[in-house]
């Protein structure tokens, strides 16, 4: 072989193409890398403001403890549960009541409910009336057309009047006529409508009567507290001003601490001694708390000898206090006192030894902040008391928002997806899919905008329909709450649900059922033996990743949960879930916006995010991990 | 022993049986998956009932173009001295004072945001979709393409397919935290004047400039950078997806042809690719459209009173200014303004218009992918 033939070096050209065609690989892969740049972006930020609450919150946990304010709380927690107790009570009373005079309650609302039925439907041309004549010169015209628009309104509001079933017809007819008659000028109630509202009034007083011992022994029992309410406010009142003084020092040292280190990195000599001399002259005083403290806490033995003396009394008072009632609704809040007085008398008999025990010397560890970040269940802000940030509220209103979502979504959306795939005819599947594809593509605030301005009002009014006031928390008392929020979040996730339950049943060989059926199985018998079974760790990935949807969703909480940051009354039981909520999600879209940067209160929304974070890509690896074993 | 007459009656009526319990639970089925269907249908007509009146109206052209064209403004409602009730934005409601005079007007109410169109929301969110779109669609189809084309098994693939994969399962708000974090508080500016809650400056030796990590504040851009982070993953899968599906076939012949590696990309694969990144992003765009909680700290305002490039000299300033956007404006009224009569009309119109807005667009992505893969077989 001629030596000549081996291949030649490449030319400069292809050279160059070899070059260029590298630099186009690193380019491409540098863009590829990207993605992993911006996941250790969003790790490394959410850790950089979100790792400063930590301390942070030790710090105020820490004013928390030296001012004193713990120890006040110890005896405060005590006068909310006294409060508490007597709210409930009188509840209890007003509900017998109530209940005993129930026909004459009924007959006063229902003629109400009459009367503001028309007032409301006439309300805008009264209001043009009255803003009208109250001007220095009217407008006569103006006032005329006040009164024709009156006129016209007046019998149309006649029309879909609420039902009255505890009036007589006649007595209805007695109403109406009486505000037919009624001239635009005049406000007064009909005389009937008055007249019922005294003999509510009459009734009311009559069974009082025989109550009075229980009204007797809730003044009682309310009175057993004045001692403790008159204390908690004084010690308060005190140490607040400690409080402020500490944290202005704070923020002292801190511009302190700026300066220095602006003055380390000052350019001229001149500039650092001047940073340096504005940094020795801010040097703060450390407001003096020990000698306060002393005196809040001199007043300790008297503090426990009163709790001593109120465990005592309200013991006795609860031997006097049984009551005989004979409403269910006053009977079902009479044992809620019930079960929760001796619960507050085990509190108040332990006080007295957490009193002796409190120590404001006592550091306030790290691990102290974590803990009560994670195991609070106070999430409080802006308050002029002290801030707390539990996260337990927002994290149960997240959880049981997705547990209703998925108790709708998850049978709702696999059931589809095995009747889409297994049964419907190809004309179905052409309608059905795209239809709950396209759910997929509703932005999620117009979800809740439907949520607050629709499914609200509707299923509130579905709840106070009679027939259904056996469910227990119906009728709900607010329309924005934790199940409207679940409704619409399951709307939300299953397409999601859907579209992966009936990809993974999709995915069995269709060797299976042909199987199957060979073996002479019917075809209900192969779908729910022999498919369903083989696509099961599919559909568990779908709910999983459902549910990671579900709890990572933000603009359908926020606008449809109800925002109230409070663990639900698990008392109320299934009721619990009728009650309005805050989330996780909710939590930082609504308040990042208005907190300082920087602040204790900005680095917990951020410590809420890296919770939020870990718990749905914790969701999404196992869903994936299910999804792997599906490889048939 | 059972004679074979038993067995065969037996199964028979153990058939019948079996059929109506068949019958049964197929009809259960279906009874919920179309009730999926009806409440998915009587929710879109619940908007398209309110909200339609809004948009369309009796006479020619049968659209309200002044509610699509104007700006958004308070609404002001109130009546004359004949007794007339009137409804007008604020900058109409000023020119009747100024004509009538204070004296004449009665019953005055006035509703934030409920008067005017909805210009400046529908012209941000264009804004922000078509930002994002780019630069998702530059960054992920470069990715895309490494991932296709050139990557073999490697860690640094697996780190690369681990992260998109993460990445797709971040809830949104923590992309809202991101966003703020990173673009509206840290990216780096060029700057004469560093901000004092700068991170880093590092000079640049040229007049006083100053390389100065403070970000770009809530602005356009950092509402599309976050949000074409969102997206980037869906993007990069949707690409990679297209991209191989060009059969090998082409590829090897036009290597075989002395082509390079880039060569055979440009030629060969992209343009048959092209098609289908650009169906698959559009199902992105319905999901950047929509977004709400990326936005709310990085980019969007309730009110503003100016379009984007109105007053704005240069695109760097349209870029750094916040925008209003429709789901935003949504969020707003629902949760801001209270339900009346008179504010229904904006609230149920907004949510009509940006609902419209998003079926075009999942619809035609829709359609455009059933026809793409009837036409590409290869």
């Amino acid at each position: 072989m001629p030596k000549n033939s081996t291949p030649t070096a490449p030319s400069a050209f292809s050279r160059k193409g070899f070059s260029f065609d590298r630099i186009f690989k690193y380019f491409f892969a540098s863009n590829a890398g990207l993605t992993i740049v911006i996941l250790l972006l969003i790790i490394g930020f959410l850790l950089k403001e979100g790792l400063g609450f930590f301390p942070g919150y030790q710090r105020e946990l820490q004013i928390y403890r030296i001012t004193g304010m713990e120890y006040i709380d110890i005896s405060r927690k005590n006068l909310t549960s006294h409060e508490q107790l007597t709210s409930v009570m009188n509840r209890a009373y007003f509900a017998e009541i109530n209940g005993l005079a129930d026909r004459e309650l009924q007959r006063s609302t229902e003629s109400s409910a009459l009367i503001s039925h028309i007032d409301d439907f006439t309300a805008s041309a009264r209001d043009q009336y009255f803003e009208t004549i109250e001007d220095a010169n009217p407008a006569p015209a103006l006032i005329e057309s006040a009164k024709q628009k009156y006129a016209a309104l007046l019998p149309l509001a006649m029309k879909d009047l609420p039902l009255t079933p505890h009036l007589s017809a006649g007595e209805r007819q007695q109403i109406i006529d009486a505000m037919l008659a009624r001239p635009i000028d005049n406000e007064d109630t009909p005389e009937l409508v008055n007249q019922l509202a005294t003999e509510y009034a009459t009734v009311r007083a009559k069974f009082a009567t025989p109550l009075e011992p229980m009204r007797a022994a809730i003044d009682e029992f309310e009175a057993l507290g004045a001692d403790l309410s008159t204390s908690v406010s004084d010690m308060s009142s005190s140490v607040q001003v400690i409080k402020e003084e500490l944290n202005t020092a704070d923020i002292i040292e801190r511009d302190r601490k700026t300066l220095i280190a602006a003055a380390e990195s000052a350019k001229t000599p001149e500039e650092r001694a001047r940073l340096m001399a504005e940094a020795q002259t801010a040097i703060s005083t450390v407001p003096d708390t020990a000698t306060p403290l002393k005196e809040l806490l001199s007043g300790r033995e008297d503090g426990q000898e009163m709790h001593r003396s109120m465990h005592e009394k309200i013991t006795d008072w609860s031997g006097k206090a049984s009551i005989a009632l004979t409403q269910p609704e006053a009977q079902r809040l009479y044992q809620v006192v019930e079960k929760t007085l001796p619960v507050y008398l085990n509190e108040l008999a332990a006080t007295p030894k957490a009193l002796a025990a409190w120590d404001a010397e006592k550091p306030v560890k790290l691990g102290t902040a974590i803990s009560s970040f994670l195991t609070g269940k106070n999430w409080i802000t802006g308050g002029e008391w002290q801030d707390f940030y539990g996260i337990l509220p927002l994290f149960v209103g997240s959880l049981m928002i997705a547990i209703v979502a998925l108790i709708l979504a998850v049978p709702a959306g696999i059931g589809a997806a095995i009747y889409t795939n297994q049964f419907a005819s190809e004309r179905e599947q052409k309608i059905i899919k795209p239809v709950i594809e396209f759910i997929q593509a509703i932005p999620s605030v117009v979800l809740g905008f439907i949520g607050i301005f629709v499914l609200g009002n509707a299923l509130r009014e579905l709840s106070t329909s009679p027939s259904l006031s056996w469910f227990p928390g119906f009728p709900m008392d607010e329309r924005l709450n934790i199940f409207t929020a679940g409704c619409l979040l399951a709307l939300m996730s299953i397409p999601t649900i859907f579209s992966l339950a009936e990809d993974a049943i999709n995915n069995v060989p269709g060797a299976y059922s042909e199987a199957s059926e060979a073996l002479g199985a019917s075809k209900l018998q192969t779908t729910f033996r022999v498919v369903v079974p083989a696509a099961f760790s599919g559909i568990l990935a779908a709910v999983l990743l459902g549910f990671g949807r579900v709890i990572g969703e933000t603009m359908v909480v926020l606008l449809v949960a109800g925002n109230r940051i409070k663990i639900p009354d698990f008392s109320a039981g299934i009721g619990a879930f009728f009650q309005p909520a805050h989330t996780m999600t909710g939590i930082i879209a609504q308040e990042l916006g208005e907190v300082p940067l920087g602040s204790v209160h900005y680095r917990a929304l951020f410590v809420v995010g890296i919770l939020l974070f870990t718990i749905v890509l914790g969701i999404n690896a196992l869903a994936h991990r299910f999804t792997r074993n599906m490889k048939h | 022993m059972i004679s074979e007459e038993t067995l065969i009656r037996k199964s028979g009526k153990e058939g019948k049986r079996g059929k109506v319990f068949d019958r049964l639970v197929r009809s259960a089925f279906a009874g919920i998956t179309y009730a999926i269907v009806l409440v998915a249908l009587l929710l879109f007509g619940k908007i398209v009932k309110d909200g339609a009146p809004t948009l369309f109206t009796s006479e020619a052209p049968f659209i309200n173009v002044s509610f699509l064209l104007d700006k958004n403004e308070t609404l002001h409602v109130f009546d004359d001295a004949q007794g007339v009730r009137h409804k007008l934005p604020a900058s109409k409601y000023a020119e009747f004072i100024k004509q009538n005079g204070e004296d004449s007007i009665y019953n005055h109410h006035s509703f934030s945001y409920s008067g005017g169109g909805i210009v400046g929301p529908i012209v941000g969110t264009l804004l922000l979709t078509v930002g994002s779109i780019l630069l998702a669609l530059f960054f992920g189809v470069s990715a895309a393409i490494y991932l296709s084309e050139y990557a073999k098994e490697s860690p640094f693939i697996h780190a690369v397919r681990l992260a998109i994969l993460n990445l797709a399962g971040v809830p949104s708000i923590v992309f809202g935290l991101f966003g703020f974090s990173v673009f509206v508080l840290a990216v780096p500016v060029i700057t004469a004047d560093p901000s004092s809650r700068s991170l880093l400056t590092i000079p640049l030796f040229f007049g006083d400039y100053v390389m100065s990590f403070q970000g770009w504040n809530s602005s356009l851009m950092a509402g599309c950078a976050t949000l074409a982070c969102m997206i980037l993953p869906v993007i990069i899968t949707a690409s990679e997806e297209s991209l191989k599906a060009v059969p090998q076939g082409f590829r090897d012949a036009s290597l075989a042809l002395g082509a390079t590696r880039w060569q055979t990309i440009r030629r060969c694969v992209l343009p048959y690719s092209m098609p289908g990144i650009l169906t698959s992003s559009l199902l992105a765009i319905t999901r950047v459209a929509g977004e709400t909680a990326p936005i709310m700290f990085t980019a969007a305002v309730a009110a503003k009173d100016d379009l984007p490039w109105e007053g704005a000299d240069g695109p760097l300033d349209v870029l750094s200014s916040q925008v209003q956007a429709l789901p935003y404006h949504i969020y707003t009224l629902a949760a801001r303004i209270p339900n009346s009569e008179y504010t229904q009309q904006a609230q149920y119109g907004s949510v009509f218009v940006f609902l419209l807005l998003v079926a075009i667009l999942s619809i035609s992505s829709m359609v455009l992918r059933a026809k793409m893969r009837a036409k590409l077989k290869w």
